[in-house]
């Protein structure tokens, strides 16, 4: 079966002044569809860079990087926003909603790039907020909400275009144990049920125990990969 | 695209800051409009001031200043005679012989002012046809004919020099016996009194200038008369000329205008890109997360340039209306004479063109800066 993340021999390098810097070097994996994945590792071991190349936010200087069929790695700067804009959703430690937007107008956003009618961002937005559990809370603004009802904008925001990939910088990095639990639990339902192929890099082994499974990486290699933990939802 | 309600929002993100892009636009936008406004206003004055039909015949060696002008009386019988093509009404040629002088003025309520007057009689109404009487009647002896901005010139409203007012010129009173307009040209600003009147009270026994109206005769005819009438000592040169020759004098006022504007549009220019810069550099996350969601630097540039200039044309607009209240219609006092501020299409269309450059050019660097760091550095930036 064709893995849905394929990536070979994929290598990243810095310039930083006269020196350069590869957080990755030579990395292979494979990722099938649906499976949550965590990364783990130390900081500057490479999974916030591994991630970022998966989501299309940057580009490897060697190997192949392909995802769902489409080899990403020589795409261009405009092409891979579209191809983003189809296929990716981001959700980010610190939920990076535009403040001055409501709930709703948040999730909308990645709807504006297609033709769509208003009708129908309409309806896609209020199943998204309704699936993360905020379908009373659309019509108010990030700062009216609590951090983890922001992170479930976040996600409805992830989700509302139906990518086939999720990839999520420490999502529960920034919320109490009980919020954090909760949107794990959103995390895996959306993996289990809803088939997203999710890549999270963490430092809460908790928050990996959620994954189907957790990658290690050390200087930019993946070193082993141990059972995850169980996680009690 | 990004909507453009976010940009209508994000305007009022910072309300100070938004109060200062507005009002930096709107003092540029007003200070350009108002040296426009100057410039055209003289430029238009001096050119309507000169007929290419009148050739002035002045003193050798006064070509450019009608005031030093010394033209013998003989001068104007003998151009009458002399010069062919001349225009006329009812047999009376078109030559009128006139003493320009600036004196000391005294209005009945106010303090002394230097004024432009000019010393003629009825022919002159031949040469200066855009001369209309607005009321009472052409200045006899001991009475003085004031132009409709006249009283601006000293300082006054227009009808504190109504008709039967006594004005006090050198040591001399004078009643003001009409009113008159010359549309757009310098006369309109001028006092016209009886040539004999102002002679007496200058104690001169010359004449300024001789006008002379052609119709279908050449200006060389007047520059032959000249040449021919050596012992007159006479140089011509046609109106429209003299006064293009003035307004060239007047080029470093204007010069020192646009530079006075653009000196301050600059500086508040780069003071609104520095309130900008700060403005956008506290959303650089925000605009990597919108790139991160799909949309394109290009369609965030333009989104930022729409909000900017949603605020620079708010400024502009309210520069208008203060130009409106404060420019149109008012009197601006030269030495030559005086004119009024219009806020005519180019003048409008200055603004407006400036407002948008502000919100364009001026959003471009800050915009840039925002939207130019790597993707991942700008999702991490606080």
């Amino acid at each position: 079966m064709t893995p849905f993340i394929d990536i070979n021999q994929l290598s990243k390098t810095y310039q930083k002044g006269k020196t350069s810097v590869t957080p990755l070097e030579k990395l292979s994996l494979s990722v099938p569809k649906g499976e949550f994945l965590a990364l783990m590792g130390p900081s500057g071991s490479g999974k916030t860079t591994l991630l970022n190349l998966v989501a299309g936010i940057d580009t490897p200087t060697t190997g192949q990087l392909i995802i769902d069929g489409q080899d990403i790695a020589g795409l261009s700067r405009a092409a891979l926003a579209k191809w983003r804009s189809r296929h990716v959703g981001y959700i980010f430690q610190l939920y990076h909603l535009v403040p001055i937007l409501s709930a709703f107008e948040n999730v909308e956003l990645p709807l504006l790039l297609s033709k769509m009618s208003r009708r129908e961002r309409k309806a896609k937005v209020e199943s998204a907020l309704e699936l993360v559990g905020l379908a009373e809370r659309s019509g108010h603004r990030p700062s009216e909400l609590s951090g983890g009802q922001e992170q479930r904008v976040a996600i409805a925001r992830a989700i509302v275009h139906n990518p086939g990939l999720l990839v999520a910088d420490e999502p529960t990095g920034d919320l109490d144990r009980e919020s954090a639990d909760n949107i794990l639990r959103l995390l895996r339902e959306l993996s289990r049920e809803h088939e997203k192929t999710i890549v999270m890099v963490t430092h809460d082994p908790k928050a990996a125990a959620a994954a189907d499974r957790c990658l290690h990486l050390e200087k930019g290699q993946l070193v082993d990969e141990p059972e995850p933990a169980t996680f009690v939802a | 695209m990004l909507p453009f309600t976010y940009a209508v929002r994000n305007l009022f993100r910072d309300p100070s800051r938004l109060l200062q892009t507005v009002g930096g636009s709107a003092l540029v936008v007003l200070l350009l409009t108002a040296a426009v406004a100057f410039n055209e206003g003289m430029d238009r004055v001096l050119s309507a001031s000169g007929s290419p039909k009148n050739v002035m015949l002045v003193g050798k060696g006064s070509e450019e200043s009608i005031e030093r002008s010394e033209v013998p009386l003989a001068a104007e019988s003998a151009a009458k005679t002399s010069i062919p093509g001349l225009a006329s009404q009812l047999n009376t040629p078109a030559v009128s012989g006139e003493i320009i002088f600036q004196a000391p003025i005294t209005p009945p309520s106010g303090e002394s002012k230097q004024g432009q007057m000019r010393g003629v009689l009825p022919v002159a109404l031949l040469v200066h046809p855009e001369v209309v009487l607005l009321e009472g009647h052409f200045p006899g002896p001991g009475e003085v004919m004031v132009g409709k901005l006249a009283p601006r010139k000293l300082g006054l409203a227009e009808e504190a020099l109504a008709l039967g007012e006594m004005l006090v010129i050198g040591e001399q009173e004078f009643r003001i016996s009409g009113r008159f307009a010359a549309p757009g040209t310098v006369l309109e600003s001028e006092f016209w009194l009886d040539r004999n009147d102002l002679a007496t009270l200058m104690q001169r026994d010359s004449l300024s200038a001789v006008y002379v109206r052609l119709s279908d005769g050449e200006p060389e005819d007047v520059e032959v008369f000249a040449f021919q009438r050596n012992d007159l000592e006479l140089s011509s040169i046609r109106e429209d000329i003299y006064y293009d020759k003035l307004s060239r004098f007047y080029g470093p006022i204007k010069g020192m205008t646009w530079l006075t504007a653009a000196l301050v549009a600059a500086g508040a220019l780069f003071g609104g890109i520095n309130t900008l810069y700060a403005a956008f550099a506290s959303r650089i996350r925000e605009m990597a997360t919108l790139q991160a969601i799909g949309y394109t630097r290009g369609a965030l540039l333009v989104s930022l340039i729409q909000e900017s200039l949603l605020a620079t044309l708010t400024g502009t607009l309210l520069a208008m209306v203060a130009a409106l209240l404060l420019l149109e219609g008012r009197t601006i006092a030269f030495s030559m004479g005086a004119f009024e501020l219009s806020l005519s299409p180019a003048v409008v269309l200055t603004g407006l063109v400036t407002g948008a450059l502000l919100g364009t050019v001026g959003t471009l660097p800050p915009a840039i800066r925002t939207l130019a760091p790597a993707l991942p550095k700008a999702l991490r930036s606080n």
